[in-house]
């Protein structure tokens, strides 16, 4: 059947190219492995051509994307017709074909940079990634091998999935235009819609393949057996990927904080943990690629940090693209089936790096000579081996869910009965890591004041007298104005500030404050303040919504306070108004004025605006407002609201219905507002021996209001035979009604029903605020990072060209 | 033995605590059932949201109350401290943290797991088909 209006020569060409540029990283790989010049330049050539396919086929998925193609899955699932323009980049990599098209993007840059750049060692290490380039194309490929589909091709049309075969609509040639379904995408995620997500996924991407460069160097010296050449571009290159890797994390988290109600910058969800894990061991294969290059000694361990860093990033990728970790993690991709594939990836790459590891162990350079204990590099080692550690916990304590997989109740291996999982992950985390922080701040600050091979005591404590002495100076003051005496953060609060203070010094000393050798110096300055400020904003975070309601003593302190329309209520230091709320697109903003008391007198301080996003597909997304001031944050997120439309609330006229039963003079406070009694009980029934059998029954009523007005109404109950009667009396200025429902006959007592109308309720929203005081330290930090790794590389590049 | 073995072996041993400590602070999945005979206990269920039951927020006091059934089918009534997730009612699975009293298991934390979450089906309506 030829159906009308599908683009198939835009299907054919992206799967065309898809399987050109597999098979030309296949061939990549074999020709860079293969001896000979010739083969080399085979090699290159299919790696450059796999390349410009997969450029192409990017270049199809835009186009089919940017031209709304609904015919197409990916292009249904992810566009739409209102979507604006400049999302498109964040709609092509919403999904995993897509980021996994980011990767390989990437990936295909960095090596045909590679091509130029590596001279002598270009096979082996073009070789790598020609191979890795060719596992990622697998997973888009979409071929059918008997039952088995490799990969999950992005130009997959919908009425192919597999799931619509054979149903009746794809029997019409016309399908495009009969069904509306095929009119409109569902579009990209409301929540995805913002910048972050622009720039966040390809800088972290870009660190992610940036692993590969000191990976690939890696393996080709093990295969080579030469373990000195490669060095300096290896390092050159870590550098470069602990910056970049390090910005597109921290990007996360500066997301996290101003556009998601995450409550922080940083959640420890596996997500980001597992791209936190890499970034870790490849700032330890750094430090030891610098000792390796100024002392020589430790290469085992540097091979070994090199392989793992990449192994790290394929666990990532299999932790959060196989759907293994559904249950526990907010931001993992949608399983596609892929799991056995991604597991092969991953079992390849380890088996084969740390195969050929082991197999060269034996052969490679050891130390001559024993480090001293007063060196340079034998704390840096120290420290290599502490960010290990502390990667490989948080890897261990992330990986619940694949040893449930493995040893649970349904595992490979039967271990335990029951699922393990982690309460409270926050309290783990921290609670393991802040030791870690402390002795990695410890170090990098001491470090600058020994020397390689060997520190006289008395010179290692003379160089660095001005610095304890400040660094202690200012935790004092600082401990006393944030009233933080807890020791294990005072503890780390003085570690950090003696980084940073130590590498300005050294900076400043011995650099002379040149800017060529700052690079380092400005990196750890960075890091010093990152640590720093995440410690202050933590630790002293103060919630000032607290709702002060008693519940129950079990019950934990409540966090949220309920703001009535146009009520003032207090905040911390802070009053606050919800004032009124408006729409806008996908998005309710609510409009909050806080004041300061001045002199006794509200002053308008600031507005802040948390919105919620009106949001089908994952459900309705609250996002906070923050007022930033230099020394500390107000955070605010609406947490609870009625979304209703009047429509939806308009169905009952009467709500909150409360039943009362009363004695004649008894009273009950009301709703919260009104005081009722019970006055008087008036029975008109006929005389004893009438023939007639009634009871007519009025209960007399006072309700009295805050104000002092007075109102009284009679509810009548009357009864005849077995049926009864009631005449509701109803205050239409208080907006109340009372109903006289029945006597109870085992207390004799008279049942009142009172409610409230509908329209008598003031809206009300929760709304929870937290103060994070000098969080800016944070970022600040985040920023000396990079541009510190950023100076590094360049003085490299630089010092090369001499 | 050099240096840099003992800090290696130093390594390992923390490691290797780190793990013991890990398989002592962690927690399994449990059920109502088991979280009632250990009151006060921090555990994790994962049941489901029951409709059929009443379900009341009181946003002056921040109190949401509902009825859930885990796994294996106990009931059980719900407190949770914190505001009413945003559709609530539309989750297919319910992850509580939290512990067990006399009267009601009280939620400290709840992630859900809504149908519609990221995994969008293209399903054509095929009601309009004959029309």
């Amino acid at each position: 059947m030829n159906y009308i209006g599908e683009h198939l020569w835009a299907a054919e060409l992206g799967r065309g190219l898809t399987a050109f540029s597999f098979v030309f990283a296949l061939l990549s790989t074999i020709a860079y492995y293969s001896k000979g010049e010739g083969w080399k330049t085979v090699g290159r050539l299919a790696f450059r051509v796999h390349a410009i396919t997969l450029f192409g086929l990017i270049g199809t998925l835009f186009f089919i994307m940017a031209n709304h193609y609904f015919e197409f899955d990916y292009v249904w699932k992810h566009t739409s017709l209102d979507l604006p323009p400049r999302y498109l980049f964040s709609a092509f990599w919403e999904g995993q074909e897509g980021s996994f098209l980011l990767w390989m993007f990437w990936n295909a840059i960095l090596g045909w940079i590679l091509t130029y750049t590596s001279k002598n060692f270009e096979g082996p290490v073009v070789g790598v990634f020609a191979a890795v380039q060719a596992f990622l194309v697998s997973m888009i490929l979409g071929i059918w091998i008997g039952d088995y589909q490799l990969g999950y091709s992005p130009f997959n049309l919908v009425r192919e999935l597999p799931e619509n075969l054979g149903l009746p609509w794809t029997q019409f040639e016309d399908y495009l235009t009969r069904f509306p379904n095929f009119m409109d995408g569902s579009g990209l995620n409301p929540l995805l819609q913002n910048y972050w997500m622009t720039i966040h996924p390809p800088t972290l991407f870009l660190g992610f393949a940036s692993t590969l460069i000191p990976f690939s160097y890696a393996i080709a010296g093990l295969l080579r057996k030469d373990y000195t050449s490669w060095i300096s571009s290896a390092l050159k290159w870590s550098v470069f990927s602990v910056g970049i890797l390090g910005v597109g994390i921290l990007m996360g988290g500066a997301w996290a904080y101003e556009a998601l109600s995450f409550g922080g910058f940083w959640a420890w969800d596996p997500v980001e943990n597992t791209s936190l894990v890499p970034w870790l061991t490849m700032a330890a294969g750094t430090h030891l690629l610098l000792i390796q290059r100024n002392k020589g000694g430790v290469m085992p361990s540097v091979l070994f940090l090199l392989i793992i860093t990449f192994l790290l990033v394929l666990y990532s990728t299999f932790l959060t693209r196989s759907g293994i970790l559904g249950d526990s993690s907010v931001h993992a991709f949608v399983d596609l089936g892929l799991s056995g594939q991604l597991l092969i990836y991953l079992l390849f790459f380890t088996l084969g790096s740390l195969g050929i590891f082991l197999a060269r162990y034996r052969g490679l350079p050891k130390k001559e000579q024993e480090d001293r204990m007063d060196s340079r590099e034998f704390w840096m080692f120290i420290g290599a081996l502490v960010l290990l550690i502390s990667g490989l916990q948080i890897t261990l304590s992330t990986s619940y869910p694949v040893f449930n997989k493995l040893f649970g109740p349904e595992g490979l291996i039967h271990l335990y009965d029951e699922n393990k999982v982690l309460n409270d992950p926050i309290t783990h985390y921290n609670a393991i890591q802040v030791p870690f922080a402390i002795i990695i701040t410890l170090l990098i600050g001491a470090g600058q004041f020994l020397s390689y091979r060997q520190t006289s005591t008395k010179l290692f404590f003379q160089r660095q007298i001005t610095t304890l002495v400040s660094t202690t100076i200012l935790t004092g003051l600082s401990a006393w104005a944030l009233e933080m005496w807890n020791p294990m953060y005072i503890t780390l609060m003085w570690t950090s500030y003696y980084a940073v203070i130590a590498n300005l010094e050294f900076w400043i000393r011995w650099g002379k404050g040149r800017w060529n050798f700052a690079g380092a110096s400005v990196a750890h300055v960075g890091f010093g303040l990152l640590i720093a400020g995440a410690l202050v904003s933590n630790a002293n975070k103060d919630i000032i919504s607290q709702n002060r309601t008693f519940i129950h003593e079990d019950f934990p302190a409540n966090e949220n306070l309920l703001l009535s329309l146009g009520d003032t209520v207090e905040m911390g230091k802070y009053w606050a108004t919800w004032s009124g709320q408006n729409e806008e697109g996908y998005y309710i903003n609510y409009e909050l004025e806080f004041f300061e008391e001045i002199d006794g007198k509200l002053e308008a301080a600031f507005n802040l605006s948390p919105r919620i996003q009106l949001n089908e597909r994952m459900g309705n997304v609250a996002e906070p407002s923050t007022r930033h001031t230099l020394t500390k944050d107000i955070y605010t997120h609406v947490t609870y609201a009625d979304l209703r439309t009047e429509e939806e609330r308009g169905t009952d006229e009467w709500k909150n219905e409360f039943e009362l039963e009363l004695n004649i003079g008894d009273t009950h406070f009301l709703y919260g507002k009104y005081q009722l009694e019970l006055d008087t009980l008036v029975v008109d029934a006929p005389k004893a021996g009438s023939d007639l059998q009634y009871a007519v029954l009025g209960a007399g009523l006072t309700i009295t209001t805050l104000e002092d007005s007075v109102y009284k109404v009679m509810p009548v109950y009357a009864v005849q035979g077995n049926q009864a009667q009631h005449v509701d009396a109803e205050i239409k200025e208080l907006g109340l009604k009372f109903s006289f429902d029945r006597i109870n006959y085992d207390t004799n007592k008279p049942v009142i029903i009172a409610s409230e109308h509908t329209e008598a309720e003031v809206p009300f929203i929760l709304v929870k605020a937290e103060v994070f005081p000098w969080i800016n330290l944070l970022w600040l930090g985040s920023i000396l990072m990079a541009v510190g790794t950023g100076i590094a590389i360049a003085q490299r590049v630089k010092r090369e060209r001499k | 033995m050099k240096n840099s073995q003992i800090a290696i072996i130093i390594a390992i041993a923390v490691l290797i605590g780190f793990t013991l400590v890990n398989l002592g602070n962690s927690a399994t999945y449990s059920s109502f059932a088991d979280a009632s005979l250990k009151q006060g206990e921090t555990t994790t269920v994962i049941g489901y949201l029951n409709l059929e039951e009443p379900m009341s927020f009181d946003p002056k006091t921040v109190t949401l109350t509902f009825a859930a059934k885990d796994k294996k089918g106990n009931a059980s009534t719900v407190v949770y401290n914190q505001p009413k997730p945003q559709d609530f009612e539309r989750s297919e699975e319910i992850t509580m943290t939290g512990y067990a009293t006399d009267s009601a298991f009280v939620a400290t934390n709840i992630l859900m797991k809504c149908p519609s979450k990221y995994n969008e089906q293209n399903e054509v309506d095929s009601d309009k088909i004959y029309k």
